[in-house]
């Protein structure tokens, strides 16, 4: 089954990759997110950008964003270009299929935010020469290790779950953005918090321990994502996946 | 053992039944046709064959495997060719058989050699590491026939596999069906509109109509089964007295005009001379006198037109 995962994987990275469209659209668009990600941004923070605790926050959700944009295609898009029957009649098992695509789209957003971040440090490092090398401190990269590959994989959970209900990559996408919207939104009601709520929970965060935190929010990461991918494995169905 | 044994096979949708207690047997190493009108149930088949959609009741062994309890290893034995073609317009022609080579665990070298041996004789070889996105039709069809067959199966399904393709492709393609039938043992389930194809590629054919089986037996067998040998005469002077008059003879059960012939079904061919004595003594100037039995199109279009007025 490992192999087969594999074989799904591969042939879903290389959609992605190898050829996006013929006139290499997707290279194109890969590399303005490499340019605005590893550089702009980057540019702009200055320091911050490979110290401060809340670019880390920033990294940690970034492949749901690289992720979403592909994942909503898994399903709804071959079963839009007809191609999901064909896949359907081979030897393939439901779970190598289901497997493999969330495996391509967990590595196609892993492999991007660790691409922006080495970028990232290089354009820090040349930005800010003469004051000595500027690393993330171990902790950073570990957490931006543990957290890219957990958020790469909630995202590729929620795609193929909306991916696999929706009728096309259209409505695949508008799902996610509406999921997207919906996990940003209770930022938008700290303006109504009183003050004095919002300062007990920083101070109660500044004195937290940061590796607890990190901890925990993995955890509840991992308890959503399994419980995700507990449905999927659900609704896939190969007899369901022909009728829709 | 039979490729396909099925017995009772059902499949409904809400009211509709897609498939109607269909009972089929296709013998090992034979290209069995399945021919209806569309919509009467042949991809739905296809798909219950295949394992692809749960059957309602009865059963189906491929392969002798139940499709029910082994529907992986019915997969695993057989290719499919489905309604639309299921390649990857973004990859390569290449990269489409190879991605269908690795799912049946073909080895590279071996992958390699297989797409040089499909692609070649269609002349794509040469264009094989294009994407397909602006191939035309019949090369993406070419294709897909080449991928369905990749990691040489025991059982293919083919539904409709020459729609698209030019005269000389649909003749190769049903030299190649011929040859993988009697040469390598391959079982063939085609689908086709193309009842001439059909007459000429498959030992078996099977007629269904809203599900349910009209007719099996061999091209011949239901050509001799069910329908009345024909007589086309061309020449001039057919008023509607010398119609009626033929309608009213008792050797002759139908009559049609068709481009400026008479088409007339007799019950026994024997006594055709009577028919074109008749129309002689009638007035008739005879050009030519053609005796043949129907085709399996007239003998396809009949049993679907019965099976309807049946219906009504």
């Amino acid at each position: 089954m490992i192999a087969d995962i594999f074989t799904v994987a591969w042939k879903e990275l290389r959609e992605m990759l190898m050829f996006g469209d013929s006139r290499g659209r997707n290279k194109l668009s890969l590399l303005v997110i490499l340019a605005i990600f590893g550089v702009v941004i980057p540019l702009q923070n200055g320091r911050d950008w490979v110290t401060s605790p809340i670019s880390a926050m920033v990294w940690a959700w970034m492949p749901y964003m690289w992720v979403y944009s592909v994942v909503a295609d898994s399903f709804a898009g071959e079963r839009e270009r007809h191609t999901l029957e064909a896949l359907l009649a081979t030897r393939l098992s439901d779970r190598a299929i289901l497997f493999g695509k969330l495996l391509a789209a967990l590595a196609y957003g892993f492999t991007l935010t660790w691409a922006i971040l080495l970028v990232s440090l290089v354009t820090i490092n040349v930005a800010v020469r003469g004051e000595g090398l500027l690393l993330f401190s171990p902790l950073m990269t570990v957490g931006a290790l543990v957290f890219s590959i957990l958020v790469s994989g909630l995202a590729a959970s929620i795609g193929v779950l909306v991916s696999l209900r929706a009728s096309s990559v259209r409505q695949a996408q508008q799902w996610m953005s509406f999921g997207m919207l919906v996990l940003f939104l209770p930022f938008m009601f700290i303006q109504f918090i009183p003050e004095a709520w919002l300062e007990s929970f920083g101070s109660a965060l500044v004195n937290a321990d940061p590796l607890q935190i990190a901890i925990w929010a993995a955890v509840v990461l991992l308890v959503i994502q399994s419980a995700l991918l507990a449905v999927a494995m659900r609704l896939f169905q190969r007899s369901k996946l022909i009728l829709d | 053992m039979n490729a396909i044994q099925t017995n009772q096979l059902s499949r409904s949708f809400g009211n509709l039944k897609a498939v109607d207690r269909l009972t089929l047997e296709v013998q090992r190493g034979t290209v069995f046709g399945f021919l209806g009108p569309n919509g009467s149930g042949k991809t739905t088949t296809i798909r219950l064959l295949l394992g692809l959609l749960d059957a309602d009741d009865g059963q189906a062994q491929i392969l002798g495997f139940d499709v029910r309890e082994q529907a992986d290893e019915v997969r695993a034995r057989s290719g499919a060719l489905l309604e639309h073609h299921g390649l990857y317009e973004r990859l390569s022609a290449a990269d489409n058989l190879d991605y269908y080579g690795r799912i049946w665990r073909m080895s590279k070298v071996e992958r390699e050699s297989r797409i040089r041996e499909l692609l070649e004789p269609v002349g794509l070889y040469e264009r094989r590491n294009e994407p397909i996105g602006r191939w035309s039709r019949g090369m993406k069809q070419k294709l897909a026939v080449a991928r369905t067959l990749m990691h040489r199966p025991e059982l293919v399904f083919l539904d409709e596999p020459t729609a698209g393709l030019d005269p000389v492709a649909s003749a190769a393609l049903r030299e190649d069906l011929e040859m993988l039938a009697s040469r390598e043992g391959v079982t063939i389930f085609l689908t086709t509109h193309n009842l001439a194809e059909a007459e000429k590629l498959c030992n078996q054919v099977a007629v269904i109509n809203h599900g349910q089986l009209l007719a099996l037996g061999s091209p011949a067998d239901l050509r001799s089964r069910t329908s009345a040998p024909r007589l086309y005469i061309t020449g001039q002077g057919f008023s509607s007295q010398v119609i009626d008059g033929l309608r009213r003879n008792a050797l002759v059960s139908n009559v049609q005009q068709r481009n400026g012939q008479v088409v007339t079904d007799l019950n026994d061919m024997a006594r055709s001379h009577e028919i074109v004595a008749q129309l002689v003594g009638a007035g008739v100037q005879i050009d030519e006198v053609r005796k043949e039995k129907a085709d399996l199109e007239d003998v396809f279009l009949r049993l679907v037109e019965e099976e309807n007025r049946g219906e009504e």
